[in-house]
């Protein structure tokens, strides 16, 4: 079991009222799996994929990742947890426009520790899986977007991640290149990578195994 | 990792150029003015370092009250060496008579040059611990003995030995060398010392210098001393203070008080009022130095300013790090390394500006400074200077910025607090305060400064030229060189003076006259003059007559100015007499005949003191005063002047001051202030408006949605010009509302100090605010315009 959701509430107080959020989800996830969650604009999507990756908090109930209850261990442990098995792909990419392809894919290691050759060897390895070696001088303004989120889903996976979180992966792109960045996405779940994705479209979702729908902060 | 925090810090700083321009230019030239302040300071308050003594050596000054006032200085009579060496040596380790400091021609084959420097007793050189080069540190045991400064010697003997030669001085006697001593170094007391000569031989020079051995009321004399091991200045003071009131009963009823002055204060705190020490220099250094902090603040605030403003935008990268597996504290380091960069940048080119610079800085403010390259306290200073900047100007960013919820900043819903822009508004009022206050400051010390230089100073200063008169080859000299100069062609009028027509030399009191208070301690500013004084200087007689070669019995005749006549209480003053209070042995009464117009021969913020004119008998004469023949230029009048000055003095150095020059140097302090305040100020408004562009830069950058959106909805670029500005223009009129009452608080007091002083008007603080606003629109105006013209369309498209 990678992780496991219980009873799980959040909610913003607004102008007296309590608005939810997240109402109640349960649900887990195995390892090998290709979930789509789907829902209309507002269902709680991409809140739902930000607490389970620990990038947002939820105000009640359990979340175990692991078999680690990430609701009651410290935010070190968290940031630990979260550092070493997960990986995010944004739907804007969110690569430092400062940096080249190359130092955007470092970028991870480094916040991990890994040895300078060790860096090198790992870079050099996912440029060549995602056939980008002759790019990775470019700034990311030099590139189109498909190719930004191959980078951006590069950088997430370049540290060996047991779970990708994607919001919106294709939303940003054309047709042909959200095709692209699904098969890669098929790909990489065949080679045993676990994929959350949030998506709007039918098509995309039917790449997963299976679809997790959402309505106002609720599973239906 | 940190190689990754450089490359984003060096490309975050060239991609936004214009941004780093101002953030490391403000910050330079912050950092520039305060390095030069700071050096400027460290050269004021380490003056006279350079005697290893100096915490022993003392002057000893003279407090003399007349009628009610109190004046204080270093001149004392004479006889009170001996009465310390009788009874007082216990408290000194050294006592040393001295000379004033003047100069003389010195002669060696065919060199001749004139320098300045000293007589003094022989233990002077063991005192002030000289560092002799060549010869004996012993070298003013014979009476006959010289010792020069290095430069002197060089001058001089060139690559020949200067040791044991003989030199011809004032072409008078013959001394010879028996010691070469380093140079005294520009920020040290008797730094014009370049002979010293013995006491005993000066004794012999002039026959009233041997009269004053007990002459307890001839104040014309300095005494150095330094204070034994077990004791201190106070206790010392203490024991002498009242010795010359105690042994002399003539003199004490102007209620002599002694005391000394340390090395220390000599620089830096010798005003005096009321026989009170009351600072002096110290209070510019400390001025300089408030100033210096404020400009660096001003810059630091710039940055700081600037550095969250633009935080928004980091906030995306924060967000991005952060999901990636960054924790705060690394972010926080990654900042404040940024900040450290970027402070250690500025570092790097204010050092420049200063390198550069301080070439110039040193001619404006009369220094010799050097770059302290090689001192280990002040690299250490910077390095603790640097990295309090960055943190000062990188923590509030730093933990501002690690504080983003990644959630927040990537989903594009952060916006910065309502409050957030407040502390940023805060510091641009103190900027502007600070640069508003600095405007009026600079207006009112150049008022001033235009005010006394406006005053009448009663004589023409035009076209007059003064020729010292030190040598006895001009001893009775006087009439055959005004003939000749006047027959040259080249000088119109000519006279001579015992004083230059630029200061007083020397006063008077003990006359008595007709009608004179009982009780009545006169204090005269005295002059021996020659007949035609007034004449050559174009000074105007008001009452009565000018000295005349008709009248044989003008030799104990005198002329009174105007304010000695209101002050001695003259009604009809022609005709008195002013009588010696001496009656067992009196000198010849002497005859007023004239009152001349007041002039300023000393500080041109006082009023004129009380003086008398009188007929030089004894050829006293310190200056010829020289009326050039106004129909040809300075340089030929000048040119046949030397010409007939060489034929008569071949081996005196022909030596001239022009007089409105010696005029303008009294007003060098205060120009010097002035010149520097207003250089100042200049680099205050400037890094207050650097800060300001930048921060309309990034509110215009933050507000383009919103500027598109209402020109959609149909406002004119004046619409959201307005909207703009008025926010800023409103922090300005706050800072000129603090401003005003500081510096009219501050310059008030400083005006004070002067007699003569410009009134304080409103419309030089309507002036400073003006100005401050006028500069405010131009700044802001600059960005809000582009803003307001830019094409909606574009900027609703990037959302």
């Amino acid at each position: 079991m990678l992780l496991q959701l219980h009873n799980i509430f959040k909610w913003v107080n607004s102008g007296g009222q309590r608005i939810f959020l997240l109402k109640d989800i349960n649900f887990e996830v195995r390892e090998g799996e290709f979930i789509s969650i789907m829902g209309p604009s507002g269902s709680g999507k991409s809140t739902l994929l930000n607490v389970i990756g620990m990038l947002d908090g939820f105000d009640e109930g359990e979340y175990q990742f692991l078999d680690e209850p990430v609701h009651s261990i410290k935010e070190k442990h968290r940031a630990n947890l979260y550092k070493e098995y997960i990986g995010f792909v944004f739907q804007s990419y969110h690569l430092l426009d400062e940096l080249t392809v190359k130092e955007n894919l470092e970028m991870p290691l480094l916040y991990k520790k890994y040895k300078g050759a060790e860096r090198k060897a790992m870079v050099a390895d996912m440029l060549d899986r995602f056939n980008i070696v002759g790019k990775k001088d470019l700034f990311p303004a030099q590139l189109s977007g498909g190719q930004q989120q191959l980078v951006g889903i590069a950088r997430a996976l370049i540290s060996n991640p047991k779970l990708i979180l994607a919001d919106e992966p294709t939303g940003n792109l054309n047709s042909k290149q959200g095709e692209e960045i699904m098969q890669l996405f098929k790909q990489l779940n065949d080679e045993g990578v676990t994929i959350i994705q949030v998506t709007h479209s039918e098509k995309n979702a039917a790449y997963g195994s299976r679809i997790i729908n959402l309505l106002d902060g609720r599973m239906i | 990792m940190l190689k990754n925090y450089l490359k984003i810090a060096w490309r975050n700083l060239t991609k936004h150029k214009a941004y780093t321009i101002i953030n490391v230019g403000g910050l330079a030239l912050g950092m520039a003015v305060a390095l030069i302040i700071g050096l400027w300071m460290q050269d004021e308050l380490t003056h006279n370092d350079y005697f290893s003594n100096k915490d022993t050596i003392a002057q000893i000054f003279q407090s003399q009250t007349f009628n009610g006032e109190t004046g204080t200085g270093p001149a004392i009579p004479r006889p009170l060496e001996k009465a310390f060496r009788d009874g007082y040596m216990d408290n000194f380790e050294h006592l040393v008579m001295a000379s004033w400091n003047n100069s003389q021609y010195l002669k060696y084959k065919e060199t001749s040059i004139s320098r300045t420097g000293n007589f003094m007793q022989r233990e002077a050189p063991e005192m002030l611990d000289l560092n002799i080069i060549k010869g004996e540190k012993d070298g003013l045991r014979e009476i006959n003995s010289i010792m020069l400064s290095a430069s002197t010697a060089n001058a001089l003997f060139g690559n020949e030995e200067p040791i044991g030669k003989v030199i011809k001085v004032n072409s008078q006697y013959d001394m010879m060398v028996t010691a070469i001593y380093e140079d005294i170094p520009f920020n040290a007391s008797f730094n014009d010392m370049h002979y010293l000569m013995p006491w005993d031989k000066y004794l012999t020079t002039a026959e009233w210098l041997k009269n004053a051995e007990d002459q307890w009321g001839n104040n014309s004399f300095q005494m150095f001393v330094q204070i034994a091991d077990n004791t201190t200045m106070e206790r010392v003071t203490s024991v002498i203070k009242d010795v010359k009131k105690d042994l002399n009963e003539d003199t004490a009823q102007f209620n002599p008080q002694l005391m000394l002055l340390p090395m220390d204060d000599w620089h830096l705190r010798n005003f005096f009022e009321n026989g009170k020490q009351v600072g002096g220099r110290i209070k510019y250094v400390w001025l300089f130095g408030i100033i210096g902090v404020f400009v660096l603040l001003l810059a630091c605030i710039n940055f700081m300013n600037l550095s969250t403003a633009r935080s928004e935008k980091r906030a995306k990268e924060v967000g991005i790090r952060k999901s990636i597996g960054s924790q705060r504290g690394q972010l926080i380091n990654q900042f404040l390394g940024e900040s450290f960069l970027v402070v250690l940048f500025a570092f790097l080119i204010a050092v420049l500006i200063v390198v550069i610079s301080l070439g110039g800085f040193n001619e404006l403010a009369r220094k010799e400074i050097d770059f302290p390259w090689t001192l280990p306290s002040f690299w250490s200073i910077s390095i603790l200077f640097i990295i309090a900047t960055a943190l000062l100007a990188g923590s509030y960013p730093a933990l501002y910025l690690s504080s983003f919820r990644p959630v927040d900043v990537l989903k594009g819903t952060f916006k910065a607090g309502k409050h957030s822009g407040l502390p940023r508004k805060i510091l641009v009022v103190l900027q502007f305060t600070v640069s508003v206050a600095f405007i009026i400051g600079t207006v009112i010390v150049m008022q001033q400064i235009n005010h006394a230089k406006n005053r009448p100073i009663g004589y023409d200063r035009e076209g007059l030229v003064q020729i010292p008169v030190m040598s006895q080859d001009f001893t009775g000299k006087y009439e055959l060189m005004r003939n000749e100069f006047i027959a040259s062609g080249a000088v119109v009028e000519m006279s001579s003076s015992s004083s230059p027509t630029t200061n007083i030399w020397s006063n008077r009191s003990g006359w008595t006259w007709e009608g004179k208070p009982e009780g009545f301690q006169e204090d005269l500013a005295y002059t021996e003059v020659s007949p035609e004084y007034a004449k050559s200087l174009n000074l105007k007689i008001v009452a009565g007559r000018d000295f005349s070669r008709e009248f044989p019995s003008d030799s104990n005749a005198v002329l009174l100015n105007e304010t000695a006549v209101k002050y001695m209480g003259l009604k009809d003053p022609v005709g008195k007499l002013l009588k010696d209070e001496d009656t067992e042995n009196p000198s010849e009464p002497l005859k007023i005949i004239g009152v001349v117009q007041d002039m300023i021969a000393q500080s041109p913020y006082e009023p004129v003191k009380q003086g008398m004119y009188t007929f030089d008998k004894y050829g006293n004469a310190s200056f010829y005063n020289l009326r050039l023949n106004p129909k040809q230029s300075a340089g030929q009048n000048l040119a046949v002047i030397e010409r007939v000055f060489k034929e008569h003095f071949p081996n005196i150095p022909f030596q001239y001051d022009f007089v409105d020059e010696e005029y303008g140097e009294k007003f060098a302090a205060e120009e010097r202030i002035g010149r520097l305040s207003g250089i100042f100020t200049a680099l205050a408004i400037l890094i207050s408006c650097l800060g300001l562009f930048g921060l309309t830069s990034f509110v215009a950058e933050q507000r383009t949605k919103e500027i598109g959106v209402r020109k959609v909805l149909g406002a004119t670029v004046f619409n959201v010009w307005n909207m703009l500005s008025k926010d800023f223009l409103k922090l300005v009129i706050i800072s000129c509302f603090i401003a005003v009452p500081i510096a009219y608080y501050v310059m008030n007091g400083w005006l004070q100090e002067y007699p003569y002083r410009v009134i304080l008007k409103w419309w030089i603080f309507a002036l400073a605010m003006l100005g401050a606003l006028f500069v405010t629109v131009v700044t802001v105006s600059f960005q809000a315009i582009r803003a307001a013209k830019a094409n909606p369309v574009k900027s609703l498209r990037t959302e």
